[in-house]
């Protein structure tokens, strides 16, 4: 499922306009993140991706049907969203309540949705009689990413789905980000963390200020040294050291060090004769 | 953008006045009100209260409230019109009849509760919460408590309706249609809501309340405010006129 942006502006009153002109496409089955400053406009595009908004001019097509001619529910049908707040989204009693609460808004086969629910708690290890509102703020956002998962919609859209966890929790979550993206899904992600976006984007799209300003292949974005400034971006470390390296000694510009996209491919590039060690292990 | 409530910065008369003067007077004026049956001088008053709107440039927040009002007036003016008899008899009802006396009781309830409104209403966007709390707590002795509970009382207003928004979004990304059938459907959609607004609500004013005790809450005395709050002449010109007015109410009836 496709997702294609045409000229977008949007705004949430007539008289500051938030998005001026945004165009890009998602293509079926690509792992996408999005990054850029606070306010530059990242998640009103994501809202309108799931049609909570609509384009003042230009269109916002899903599969190439423009989101102003599908109602909530198809909408909700194609495209599941993950809230950056967990608590927003989380309304019912039980585990097992929650996650049920998109096939009943839906409308969807009962019996279907306790085998998939069946399924998602055993995969996510939840206490299915657990009261939601108790669990700590990990487990509440795998929660409210698993009730997104579950759904098996065809695109996911994640409004930095890792913001505020903690090391293990956000290797958990992208842990299941990835298995979904390797079954087939369409994934935008919006993310402030550019090593969690070197390890899992396929492509970036860099905002600011309602513009894209950039996108592309992950490490060739992150390797631009003027877009890294135009939307005020630390690259990831690896990508910062091979930079610096760069700055210390124009020539190398050519060399592999310009390349290296992992500790390993880095410390390659730098010592090729050295074999005795494996870096491999300590870059994971 | 501006939400409910919410303080509109400014440097009118009515943004500089004392916060208690315009407490008092938005008050007796509101009970001025309900002290005449005179349509003319309700109608007066009426104009007045869009003349101070129009002096702090709160002209469209202005008429916002006024027809959320009007939408609550028009279900008193209705039962009026439906229950008191009096004056020529224009339609006979089995249990009476609507005479020109009913219509104008209605029309008289409808601008009386406009009238009212309007300076209450605009008291709260002219003046800055923690002054009307601090002055209220200076000049008329309030205990701090109680002020600070009445302002962020009103404080959190926009703060829920903004969560309520936020929570009713993520219920339309997973699928609820809000937008489909009556209003018997939305109420029925909207029930479950109200339990991610409760806790999230129970938690907001739970650690507001920590936040303002390890900030030395209980230690807050009437001196504690460094702000003073002195009456201008124009503060006592107010009273005078909004006491005036009163004593006209009454004797026009
Ligand atoms: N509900 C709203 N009403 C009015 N303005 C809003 C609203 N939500 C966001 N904005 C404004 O829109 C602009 C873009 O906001 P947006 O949330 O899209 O930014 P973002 O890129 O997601 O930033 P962040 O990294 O902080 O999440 C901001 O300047 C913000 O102040
Ligand atoms: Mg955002």
């Amino acid at each position: 499922m496709t997702i294609e942006f045409r000229d977008v502006h949007a705004s949430y009153d007539a008289n500051t306009p938030i998005l001026r002109g945004v165009s890009f496409t998602v293509n079926d089955g690509e792992f996408v993140a999005f990054v850029g400053t606070n306010g530059a406009g990242k998640s009103t595009t994501m809202r309108l991706v799931n049609g909570l908004m609509k384009p003042e001019s230009g269109e916002v097509l899903i599969d190439g049907v423009p989101t102003t001619q599908l109602k909530t529910s198809e909408l909700a049908r194609r495209v599941g969203f993950l809230f950056q707040n967990p608590d927003s989204q989380i309304c019912c009693n039980t585990v097992r309540e929650e996650l049920l609460f998109g096939f009943r808004a839906l409308k969807m086969d009962m019996d279907d949705a306790a085998r998939r629910v069946d399924g998602i708690i055993a995969e996510f290890g939840f206490n299915p009689d657990d009261d939601p509102f108790l669990l700590n703020r990990g487990t509440r956002q795998l929660l409210a990413l698993a009730s997104i998962v579950v759904l098996e919609t065809p695109v996911v859209v994640l409004d930095e789905p890792t913001t505020g966890l903690d090391f293990r929790e956000c290797v958990k979550v992208m842990d299941i980000i990835r298995r979904l993206h390797e079954r087939g899904t369409t994934v935008v992600m919006v993310c402030h963390d550019m090593e969690v976006v070197a390890d899992f984007a396929e492509r970036v799209i860099v905002m600011s200020d309602g513009l894209v300003v950039d996108q592309g292949p992950t490490f060739e974005v992150l390797r631009n040294r003027r877009t890294l400034e135009a939307a005020s971006l630390v690259p990831p470390q690896i990508v910062d050291i091979s930079l610096a390296l760069q700055l210390m000694d124009p020539a190398l510009v050519e060399s592999p060090i310009a390349r290296a996209n992992t500790l390993a491919e880095l410390y390659a590039a730098i010592a090729p004769d050295a074999q005795a060690v494996s870096f491999e292990g300590v870059a994971r | 953008m501006n939400g409910f409530l919410e303080y509109v910065p400014g440097t009118s008369l009515l943004h500089r006045m004392n916060p208690v003067a315009k407490l008092l007077f938005a008050v007796i004026f509101a009970i001025m009100c309900f002290c005449t049956s005179n349509l003319v001088f309700l109608g007066a008053m009426l104009v007045l209260g869009l003349v101070m709107a129009a002096s702090c440039g709160m002209m469209r927040q202005t008429f916002g409230l006024m027809k959320a009002v009007f939408v609550f007036s028009l279900i008193l003016a209705l039962l009026l019109i439906l229950t008191s008899s009096s004056g020529e008899p224009l339609v006979d009802l089995p249990w009476g009849y609507i005479g020109t006396g009913s219509i104008l009781a209605a029309v008289t309830t409808s601008v009386r509760l406009e009238a009212a409104a309007i300076p209450l209403f605009l008291t709260f966007y002219v003046t800055k919460m923690s002054d009307l709390s601090n002055s209220v707590v200076k000049v008329l002795h309030v205990p701090y408590k109680y002020a600070f509970t009445f302002t962020s009382t009103v404080h959190f207003i926009p703060v829920f309706m903004n969560d309520m928004k936020g929570i009713m979004e993520a219920q339309t990304a997973r699928g609820v249609e809000f937008d489909q059938g009556g209003f018997v459907n939305k109420v029925r959609l909207m029930v479950p809501l109200c339990v991610p607004l409760l806790v999230s609500s129970v938690r907001k004013t739970n650690s507001a309340a920590i936040a303002a005790e390890v900030r030395g809450f209980n230690l807050r005395t009437r001196e504690s405010g460094y702000k003073q709050y002195p009456f201008a002449a124009y503060d006592i010109a107010a009273l005078v006129l909004v006491i005036a007015l009163v004593v006209v109410a009454v004797i026009l009836h």
